[in-house]
């Protein structure tokens, strides 16, 4: 198998990656439910969700580690549902580095030129350059013990991205590096990404990981898409119970809710009832139904602010945080409540065990059908 | 100073031994080792140069004789001989020992590691029925009709490296088996995605990868068929004599101590040297993937 490679430095383009119905049984167990993701070219994707929603077999299907009891998977024109991995041409990056140990660094990274036929000295002048684009030029006569985990992981990286391939696999590539190096890694990464224009899908049980690097997120839960989207539309409008309680921090109360269209109130456990826009319904309410109000933290003014509704909180604890100071009180029926309220807010008055007054925005509200745990 | 919680024999955490406690723990195997190994050695390689006086009359003999240093040739030449052959039958299984799971796993795993728990002498009185003139293997070799009549096969240079082999090649099989049980799962899926195929994810990583195991198991198979003494005694000829059977020969016969420590003083070197190129060539630690 020999490749033509253009020598000149072409932007390696991304090709869009489609994944229709794609669907993963291991005997009992259905690890991917019915997933169709569209990836385009030269996006960032992450798949989010935790452990056993079906982030990584999905991502190891596209690789062609495992392939699906059903559905297809496809990158740019190419149908590579049941292609071999060898053969496959994406490139991907492990979460344990996985550089061979009996090779030099160059070595590493010219392993899959090699195995493309590539000349020895072309591709081991690729590989330099490969070296070069993350930042370790001269560091190719080494060996991978002898580099630092964030070092090894862009070793990895120039590994994975020395052969153009127009697709990058990433499986949870930073887990496995402490806080600072992580977040030199997530800018490492966003500059390739930037710089070759490549199509990235990434793997995180993190996030904020996620929300930072990705132009959209995928949220799985059970082997199924729960939502997909930029990550703001992921933060500020949730598309369902699932999402709003994995992303971030989220206010939950139970409620009676009743109307539909443009009208719909909801019975708070005090007995208050309040009238909220449509727009609050996140899904279509059917008459009268058990119904969860979400709300973040961060959107719950202390006092009456006159922009929405107000109610009281019995204050159980106050955590003084620098930039912000978060609150933690309960409801009269003892829902727990947390607030994040900006660093200067004047906390004086918040005595534990005396009762707060907080408002919520009307535009801060979220209406789900269904219950809080 | 706090003695409060502080024992002879474990420090207050409860994890490290004190020096004490591992002086206790490694006596018995030490000693075991100075006496039975390291002082009869030293009585041996003492008595190749000082009896019957101060000389190295004793290793002239054995350069001197063309006989004995043919014996010692053919030793070692069967020693590799035994250890190529384990290499190239012991590889493939260990490979595959480490690729099964389940109850395959474990049933291959026995069948390894049984033929241990029988003597050496059994096993080689098993190969010399099998290798007999009326045996087993000449009977299936006439019926094919490969031959019309017997071969000699036993008391024969094939049939002690074909027995030898047989006994070590649990050595061989489980130290590979052990390197390849420890390269990570993930290694071949990146060769693979790299654009590796099976065949060269095999001989680029795989194969470099048990290099170590390949190593320790042809040590572990080469020195001890060095001394192998039960199995060429019994399945070859005179004409097949290796240096153990000569060294007891001089010892129980002769009655030549001198002579018979001046071999024992020979195959030390042997082993010595090659466990030291051993150790400076290779550098395992690098193959394991240390920290260096």
């Amino acid at each position: 198998m020999n490749v033509n490679y253009p020598s000149d430095k072409v932007q390696a383009a991304g090709a869009a990656v489609r994944i229709r119905r794609l669907e993963k049984r291991f005997q009992s167990v259905i690890a991917v439910d019915g997933v169709d993701i569209d990836v385009s070219a030269g996006e960032f994707l992450a798949l989010l969700g935790p452990s056993g929603s079906g982030k990584t077999t999905i991502l190891m299907s596209v690789a062609g580690f495992e392939f699906p009891t059903s559905g297809s998977i496809s990158v740019g024109t190419e149908d590579l549902t049941y292609v071999p991995a060898n053969k496959r041409n994406l490139g991907m990056v492990f979460q344990n580095y996985t550089l061979f140990p009996h090779m030099s660094v160059l070595d590493n990274v010219a392993f899959p030129l090699k195995m493309r036929g590539v000349p020895k000295a072309e591709r081991y002048a690729r590989a330099e350059e490969a070296l070069a684009t993350v930042r370790l030029a001269g560091y190719g006569s080494r060996h991978p013990n002898q580099l630092s985990g964030g070092q090894q992981q862009r070793v990895a990286l120039a590994r994975a991205i020395v052969y153009r391939p127009r697709v990058l696999l990433m499986d949870e590539p930073l887990s496995a590096l402490d806080k600072n190096l992580r977040e030199e890694m997530q800018l490492e990464i966003k500059r390739l990404h930037a710089e070759l224009g490549i199509t990235v899908i990434f793997v995180t049980h993190d996030q904020s990981e996620a929300l930072t690097m990705a132009d959209r997120v995928a949220v799985l839960k059970d082997g199924r898409i729960q939502q997909i989207g930029p990550s703001r539309e992921l933060y500020e409008r949730p598309a369902n119970l699932f999402t709003a309680g994995f992303i971030g921090e989220m206010n939950f109360i139970n409620v009676t809710a009743e109307g539909s269209g443009g009208n719909i109130s909801v019975l708070l456990p005090s007995g208050e009832r309040w009238q909220l826009p449509a727009s609050a319904a996140v899904e279509p309410l059917t008459g009268c139904q058990k119904a969860v109000l979400a709300v973040r933290p961060e959107r719950l003014q202390l006092g009456d602010a006159h922009n929405g509704f107000t109610f009281r909180v019995k204050v159980d604890d106050v955590v003084y945080a620098g930039s912000a100071s978060l609150l933690i009180g309960t409801l009269p029926d003892s829902t727990e409540i947390r607030a994040r309220l900006p660093g200067a807010s004047d906390l004086s008055a918040l005595a534990l065990g005396s009762t707060a007054v907080f408002t919520i925005p009307k535009e801060a509200i979220l209406l789900y059908p269904g219950a809080a745990q | 100073m706090t003695t409060a919680t502080r024992s002879r024999f474990w420090h207050s955490d409860g994890r490290r031994l004190s020096g004490l406690a591992t002086l206790l723990l490694l006596l018995p195997f030490f000693a075991i080792i100075a006496f039975v190994f390291i002082y009869p050695l030293a009585q041996l390689l003492f008595i190749s140069f000082f009896e019957p006086k101060p000389t190295l009359d004793n290793y002239a003999r054995v350069v001197a004789n063309p006989v004995y240093t043919r014996v010692l040739l053919r030793t070692l030449w069967t020693a590799m001989l035994v250890t190529g052959l384990s290499v190239i039958l012991g590889f493939p299984v260990a490979y595959y020992m480490s690729r099964v799971r389940g109850a395959l796993a474990a049933l291959v795993g026995v069948c390894v590691i049984l033929p241990l728990w029988s003597s050496v002498l059994v096993r080689t009185a098993a190969w010399s029925f099998l290798f007999q003139r009326e045996g087993l293997i000449n009977s299936a070799l006439m019926a094919v009709g490969v031959t019309s009549e017997p071969i000699k096969l036993l008391y024969t240079q094939g049939a002690v490296v074909i027995a030898m082999t047989h006994v070590l090649l649990p050595f061989m099989i489980l130290p590979i088996y052990g390197t390849l049980r420890s390269i990570p799962n993930d290694y071949m899926r990146a060769a693979a995605v790299l654009g590796a195929t099976r065949l060269r994810t095999f001989t680029e990583v795989i194969l470099p990868l048990s290099m170590s195991g390949v190593a320790s198991g042809s040590l572990l198979v080469f020195l001890t068929a060095l001394g192998f003494f039960i199995t060429p005694a019994l399945l070859g000829s005179p004409q097949e004599l290796m240096v153990a059977t000569l060294v007891s020969q001089q010892i129980r016969e002769v009655l030549d101590w001198p002579f018979a420590s001046a071999l024992v003083g020979v195959l030390t070197l042997f082993v010595t040297l090659l466990a030291l190129i051993f150790s400076k060539t290779l550098r395992f630690d690098r193959l394991m993937g240390a920290q260096t």
